[in-house]
């Protein structure tokens, strides 16, 4: 079986007044079915740049070369009608700050019928029940009321819930999740990762996960690939990054973040 | 000794209804701790927890509803007019955002020397060496004084914010999420800047933050925050190493960790 | 919701009751004596002292201002004996230039000021909003520099210049339309229609330059929200994503601007009506400004001021019905 995601010299050029800048270089990774590949990198980095270039969701003027293909089928170059057939359903993505990322006019219920309907068609009636379901299978308590409110009605963490469950509605092969627990509280980042890696394993989809949080990574990602201004410095299993980093800015990055087991005086040394 | 103290700080906000309905909401109630001179205190919470209101008022931003604030051995509660010249002056802050909070329109060395006009204060030599001083203080290239806060990089930035806080020399510094939005390099640097300038100078910090692993590298001691109140206070050691709140180990058993055999062993090699 | 409208609805009571007195106050005032302008040059102290009387301006001011309100809620009696006139409510008193009922005559005119402002707010709509759509999502191209350059200077043109020019190129010159005349509806549609055309244009052109400019903002500010990335995102049709995703929250602030305007054209459109002789509520303002007559004053003032602070309140109520944020305060 073919893997499920692969990346080949992916390039993002942006056009300026100074002219044409690559804000991703040449970043090249592969993603197994089943598994977490974690994207790692300071801000500017590209890692965000990255996924939206696979989605096929890069801002007006933004040109992707290269190579990236879901399932052996080649995505770049392709017209956004076909992609869009893609998107929600095979493959789809969350955001980082859930609040802004939901339409405050909607109920989310609706916001998850509709990503349903796009890509299933069927009655307003089953695509409810989808919902509804889907809330639950995101831990929502009482979904069946719930599917009804409004994204401001939730805290935080539970609008990060409907994202995630509005994603998955379809049974996506590949999740693209751009530092989704960046904005939450610390106990509310662990119950989503939780659930993130939870649902992942039952579904035996694809997942990449974006982060600029080490720590955060090392929970979750099976590989990990490091990024620095647009380019892949080290990519590699999260076991070797983390206790064999090759490279020097890996190195420096994992010597930089605090930790919080590490009394005062050991921890950092400029 | 105490610097600061903080008796019974409480504050609850008036929502209005419709119909002048009044629901009231008290976001800090009853919060007590001090800060001795040269020492760090963090307050650490989740959102909502009530740590920002109670910087704001400690800083005298924002008028506590009850509850009284010493500094300097001085009730500063109400204070107003020359007692709050003398407040301001010993007390500073450094916020989250760098570039909100520096004029944009202003020069470095006009952003670091308006405290000192503000304060009636005449700097030791000229207005140009006095911050060619500061910024080389917090590790900038002093030449750089003429530049506007957009020709800054964001940990260069919020250097520029602790130098400005330095430029009085105050016996307090406020420090409001003031390493959150940077990165972790940047961010490790920064600490490190703030540590030392502790050091040299033997000024107090109120440290606010919600990152318990920022707070491990920098506090002497840690009051945490719920819900408004302060569920446990004591020494870092104390409360990372044996948390006696609920809450709190709740707090610290979320907060994610590298793989410490993947991390031994790299540090091992790194020995080696 | 019952409490909040009825906490609503007291407010516009008092609003209006200051209103009142406001005007009162500046009429008892400053304005000089109606008495002394009815009665003409040759005119005795008991002349004038008579006509007071029957108008019943030698009453005390706080006796008088309460008169006016009872008459609008009771209905009140003028003068006394033979003279005796009742007028019944809502009684805004008798216009001093032609003793015609000014509550009639606000019933006469408010269709004619209806009719300009509902016509000129369905053109301004249909152009503005549509200008503005097409403006912001083809953003930066050179219809939308046409577009919005037109839109800047058209703004900047005073309503009666383009009515007086309008006037001038089509029914001087070209002679497409003929002069407008009082014709209702159901007497000539057509000339009733050709008579109502100039107004509505000229009224709409300066809205309809506004609301394509605030809607080409509103529209761009909302293609760049996340959730406009989430739909995306989510494999939606670009149709789909644009009308159910884009346009409410684009349009919501326009509706609320939309509500303040034509309430404040319901209460007349000045110099629109006066340009083109239009019996409307703004020309009998103006007429009755100019000839000092307070009674019709009065009623203008009041029914501007009623229509903007009613429409005020609808605009509140249709917002929480828009943006289900503001829903959950309301309740």
């Amino acid at each position: 079986m073919s893997d499920l995601l692969v990346v080949e010299d992916l390039t993002v050029t942006f056009p300026t007044a100074r002219g044409p800048v690559d804000v991703v270089r040449s970043v090249s990774f592969t993603l197994g079915r089943d598994e977490t590949l974690g994207i790692v990198g300071e801000s500017g980095s590209g890692k965000s740049m990255t996924s939206l270039a696979v989605m096929g969701l890069l801002p007006k003027g933004a040109r992707a070369s290269g190579s990236v293909r879901l399932d052996g089928v080649e995505l770049l170059g392709r017209p956004d009608r076909e992609l869009r057939r893609l998107r929600g359903d095979r493959m789809s993505m969350i955001f980082q700050d859930p609040l802004s990322s939901l339409n405050p006019y909607y109920t989310v219920g609706l916001q998850i019928e509709e990503v349903y309907r796009a890509h299933r068609g069927g009655s307003g009636k089953d695509a409810r029940k989808v919902a509804i379901a889907a809330l639950q299978q995101v831990g929502l308590p009482d979904p069946e009321r719930r599917v009804d409110y409004y994204p401001h009605q939730f805290s935080g963490g539970q609008r990060q819930r409907v994202m995630i469950a509005m994603a998955l509605v379809c049974s996506p092969e590949l999740l693209i999740a751009d530092e989704p627990t960046t904005a939450l509280d610390v106990t509310v980042q662990a119950q989503i990762l939780g659930l993130l890696a939870g649902l992942r394993k039952d579904s035996g989809m694809g997942l990449v996960f974006i982060t600029h949080d080490l720590a955060v990574i090392s929970s979750i990602a099976t590989r990990v690939l490091v990024m620095r201004q647009g380019e892949q410095v080290e990519y590699a299993t999260a076991e070797q990054v983390f206790a064999e980093p090759r490279h020097d800015y890996t190195r420096m990055l994992l010597d930089s973040i605090p930790r919080i087991d590490d009394p005062l005086d050991e921890g950092v040394t400029a | 000794m105490t610097l600061l103290r903080a008796t019974g700080l409480t504050k609850r906000f008036a929502a209005r209804g419709p119909l002048g309905v009044k629901a009231e909401f008290t976001a800090v109630d009853r919060v007590s701790f001090d800060v001795g001179p040269g020492e760090t205190l963090a307050v650490v919470g989740e959102s909502g927890s009530g740590k920002s209101t109670t910087a704001r008022m400690i800083a005298k931003l924002m008028d506590p509803t009850e509850g009284s604030l010493e500094f300097d051995g001085e009730d500063v509660t109400r204070a107003k007019g020359a007692a709050l010249a003398r407040f301001r002056a010993g007390v500073q802050v450094v916020f989250q955002d760098p570039f909100s909070s520096l004029n944009p329109r202003h020069t470095v060395e006009r952003i670091l020397t308006a405290p000192l006009v503000y304060q009636g204060i005449a700097p030791n030599g000229s207005r140009r060496a006095h911050a060619k001083e500061l910024m080389e203080r917090v590790g900038l290239n002093p030449d750089h004084s003429l530049r506007y806060p957009a020709q800054f990089s964001g940990g260069q930035a919020q250097r520029i914010g602790i130098a400005r806080a330095l430029a009085v020399n105050p016996k307090l510094v406020i420090c409001d999420e003031a390493v959150s939005a940077l990165d972790v390099s940047v961010q490790a640097q920064v600490i490190e800047l703030l540590r030392r300038l502790q050091r040299e100078s033997g000024f107090s910090f109120v440290f606010i933050a919600h990152d318990l692993a920022v707070v491990r590298q920098i506090a002497h001691r840690v009051a945490v925050m719920s819900k408004g109140r302060i569920v446990e206070l004591g020494d870092t050691a104390q409360v990372f190493g044996d948390p006696r709140d609920e809450y709190t180990r709740t707090l610290l058993a979320a907060v994610p960790r590298i793989n410490p055999e993947w991390d031994r062993r790299r540090r091992e090699r790194v020995q080696a | 919701m019952a409490r909040y409208l009825a906490g609503r609805a007291a407010g516009v009571v008092v609003i209006l009751l200051l209103v009142c007195l406001f005007t009162f106050v500046i009429f008892f005032t400053l304005s000089p004596d109606p008495a002394v302008m009815i009665c003409g040059k040759t005119c005795t102290p008991e002349r004038i002292h008579q006509i007071r009387d029957a108008l019943g301006l030698n009453e005390p001011f706080l006796t008088q201002f309460f008169s006016f309100l009872i008459g609008i809620f009771a209905g009140r009696d003028y003068g006394e004996g033979a003279n005796l006139v009742h007028c019944a409510a809502p009684c805004l008193g008798y216009s001093f230039q032609t003793n015609q009922s000014v509550w009639d005559m606000v019933v006469e005119r408010l269709p004619v000021s209806a009719t300009v402002a509902i016509g000129a707010a369905v053109l301004w709509l249909l152009v503005g909003i549509a200008a503005g759509l097409v403006s912001a999502v083809k953003e930066g191209t050179w219809w939308d520099r046409a577009a919005m350059g037109l839109a800047l200077g058209g703004s900047s043109v005073p309503n009666y210049v383009l009515a007086l020019a309008l006037q001038y190129v089509l029914v001087v010159q070209l002679q497409v339309l003929p002069f407008p005349q009082a014709v209702a509806f159901g007497d000539d549609p057509v000339v009733w229609f050709q008579s109502y055309l100039m107004p509505w244009v000229v009224l709409a052109a300066g809205y309809a330059c506004l609301y394509a400019r605030l809607t080409r903002a509103n529209v761009i500010d909302t293609l760049a929200e996340n959730f406009m990335r989430t739909a995306r995102a989510k494999g939606l049709s670009p149709v789909l994503t644009m009308r159910r995703h884009a346009l409410r929250p684009a349009l919501t602030p326009i509706a609320t601007i939309f509500g303040m305007d034509f309430a404040a054209l319901l209460g007349g459109a000045l110099i629109t009506e006066t340009v083109f002789g239009l019996n409307g509520v703004g020309k009998m303002a103006a007429d009755s400004i100019a000839k000092n007559d307070q009674p019709v004053i009065m009623a203008v003032t009041l029914l501007a001021a009623f229509f903007v602070v009613v429409g005020n309140v609808v605009v509140d109520l249709v917002y929480t019905a828009l943006d289900p944020r503001v829903r959950i305060t309301a309740r």
